[in-house]
């Protein structure tokens, strides 16, 4: 039996499919601000892909309430299902998605039993420090920089606030590096308290987008004093998790 | 006169109230009126929302042409029982509406609750007609916001504040005894009506009597399946503020009669198996009907409301005495027993909370916070480790009046409904 897990996201839009519970297919594409339009184009491409539907489907993320076709299931479930697949012991995750960053805490038959997500606004998601980094221009060597850099302290959490915040540092003449270091280990002292509201983890699942940020993974260690694991690809362990659900 | 007629004797804003009622018909249909199997008797609470800002206005004004004040009120504590002994109107103020929100900002900041920014924009918007046919606001001290925001209210009408304390010690409650003694005397000044034993017993019958009959209604729904859905009783509960107390009293019992029925006959508004939700926290005044609305879309059913538009209002009743010193001294009793978050400590609140989704058979809690509100805010913490405790499933959420972020709180309400039906 194929099931497919559709995990319609703000920033991209993810494709898993599993045959007999093994993974056959799985693709990432920018959702563009049209994850429906994005989640058919997927559907499509793995039909024309394979030569026919998935048996089953499970849509979830952000635009899945009006996705056409399939059963409903929220992020939430599916990321705790998604990570379960994963690591079963691991009892913490963090998603760090466009919109959302989520903290869920999985029980050992991977169900969730208590989660939080934040309030409506982009601070500390996916979105907060790709505003931020896009206006910086910043080239690979700057990045690399960073990550000896001395984090020079961003107190702003609110996005444009946070984002004068850095305009006015480098105006002071404070280097790119060190302001870079700075937005990565604020963020991590944030994300850090979000995810001990709901009790301090020994490993700490990390998903989504944001897992990618390699400083962002270091100071979050760092700040939590807890390991970190992340799945081999962190933004499709929700599609993943629908797929397992279908 | 036709409701137009009354507006503009009311000194309202006839466009801007137009155009903020305009949508209302609409919400109103699909929220309510297109739900199947709502009992017969909301038909009374649907004409009372029908011609929201005209039956009753005219009602008041009627009472005023005949020598009565209106007396407007914000908050649970004020003592009802003694306005309407003189013959007086005690009514709640408008203030769930985002509508005016922008209008409160001109004068209050904008990081301070939706609620204390939207009634202070129905009063500069011109758009509310029990403000506009107010004699007197009264206010209490319940938290900094409102508090201070009386202030500035008081320079649009006249507001008189009760200084309620934020302990319940010995010392408090002779202090607000002694608040509701001057309050007493204040409507007797103002109404030019003495309060006397009989007046005064007669004002305390009405009010028990509206809150036995809420208290009834509110019973009703421990029963599986749910034979009314909570939306409707938020209404209610949101018309208990503004509606002629006696006949909203003859109309609730007249409901809990018919759900009486249906209970016996085991009719529910949802199945049996809809997760049960006990609502938590902040007011939802009318028209604030989002949360409870999100909840019983997304498959739920609310049981029960731990708010000032719930159970504080009338979980406890007056009891009777002898002569009007007695009576007071039992008006201001009644109050301290009810747990509001501005009270320190407030523990009684965690064990209002946990009775009610014993009782309720609740399957999860839902505490809300209006953006901002800092009592109910901070006392989350306290209610999300009872919730842990007692292993009750919890999900808190913040928001306002607005709809924008109406997927973002459905996201998180269903996944609560998948963390209780897996």
């Amino acid at each position: 039996m194929r099931q497919a897990g559709l995990d319609l996201g703000s920033v991209n839009t993810k494709l898993v499919v599993l045959n007999n519970g093994e993974r056959i297919y799985s693709r990432v594409i920018p959702s563009r601000f049209d994850s429906v339009q994005a989640g058919i184009t997927l559907l499509k491409t793995y039909v024309e892909e394979h030569g026919e539907k998935p048996d089953k489907l499970v849509v979830t993320g952000y635009g899945r309430v009006n996705f056409p076709e399939g059963r409903v299931i929220t992020e939430i479930t599916c990321q705790s299902r998604g990570c379960h697949a994963y690591f079963p012991d691991n009892a913490h995750i963090l998603d760090l998605g466009g919109q959302d960053a989520k903290v869920i805490k999985k029980n050992a038959e991977g169900r969730v039993v208590q989660f939080i997500m934040n309030d409506k606004c982009a601070a500390g998601t996916g979105r907060f420090l790709d505003v931020i980094l896009k206006g910086l221009d910043l080239t690979t060597e700057e990045l690399d920089l960073a990550a000896e850099a001395k984090p020079m302290p961003i107190n702003s959490m609110c996005t444009v606030f946070a984002e004068s915040e850095v305009i006015t540092l480098l105006a002071k003449g404070i280097p790119k590096p060190e302001v870079i270091a700075g937005l990565f280990k604020s963020t991590a002292k944030r994300l850090a308290n979000f995810v001990e509201s709901v009790g301090h983890p020994d490993d700490l699942i990390f998903t989504g987008g944001g897992a990618h940020y390699g400083l962002l993974v270091h100071f979050l260690e760092q700040e939590l004093k807890a390991k970190i694991i992340i799945p081999s690809e962190p933004e499709l362990t929700a599609a993943l998790g629908a797929a397992s659900l279908a | 006169m036709d409701n137009r007629e009354l507006w503009t004797a009311l000194g309202m804003d006839l466009e801007k109230h137009d155009d903020f009622l305009a949508p209302i018909p609409e919400v109103y249909t699909n929220l309510f009126l297109n739900r199947p199997n709502r009992p017969k008797a909301m038909g009374y609470f649907d004409m009372v929302v029908g011609d929201v800002h005209g039956i009753r206005v005219h009602e008041l004004y009627a009472m005023k042409e005949a020598g009565a004040k209106v007396f407007s009120t914000f908050c649970v504590y004020v003592p009802e029982e003694i306005v309407v002994a003189t013959g007086s109107a005690s009514i709640g103020l408008c203030a769930g509406a985002q509508y005016t929100v922008s209008s409160g900002e001109k004068v209050l900041p904008r990081n301070l609750c939706p609620l204390i920014k939207s009634t202070m924009g129905f009063k500069l918007d011109r758009i509310c007609p029990y403000f506009q046919i107010s004699d007197w606001v009264i206010g209490e001290t319940t938290c900094d916001g409102k508090k201070k925001a009386w202030e500035i209210l008081n320079e649009h009408i006249p507001t008189y504040v009760m200084e309620l304390p934020q302990k319940k010690e010995a010392k408090d409650a002779r202090l607000w005894e002694e608040e509701v003694r001057e309050f007493a005397s204040f409507i007797e000044r103002e109404t030019k009506v003495d309060l006397t034993a009989e007046n005064l017993a007669q004002g305390i019958q009405t009010i028990n009597n509206k809150r036995q009959a809420l208290q009834r209604l509110a019973n009703l729904r421990k029963h599986n399946p749910a034979p009314i859905q909570g939306l409707d009783v938020l209404l209610i509960n949101q018309l208990s503020f503004f509606d002629d107390p006696v006949r909203f009293t003859a109309q609730v019992n007249a409901l809990c009669d018919e759900l009486d029925e249906r209970v016996k006959a085991e009719i529910g508004v949802a199945p049996a198996d809809a997760p049960r939700i006990l609502v938590t926290g902040t007011p939802q005044p009318l028209p604030a009907w989002k949360l409870h609305a999100l909840i019983e879309q997304a498959g739920a059913v609310v049981v029960g409301e731990e708010t000032c538009t719930g159970e504080r209002y009338y979980k406890d009743v007056t009891e009777s005495a002898e002569n009007v010193s007695d009576m007071l001294a039992n008006i201001a009793k009644r109050p301290l027993k009810v747990n509001c978050a501005c009270f320190t400590p407030n523990q009684g609140r965690m064990e209002d909370i946990t009775r009610m989704a014993e009782t309720l058979k609740a399957d999860a809690v839902i505490d809300f916070t209006l953006q901002f509100c800092q009592p109910y805010g901070v006392e989350s913490y306290f209610v999300g480790k009872e919730m842990e405790k007692k292993k009750i499933p919890f999900l808190r959420l913040e928001s306002d009046f607005s709809e924008e972020d109406q997927g973002q709180l459905l996201t998180r309400i269903e996944a609560l409904i998948e963390m209780i039906r897996a």
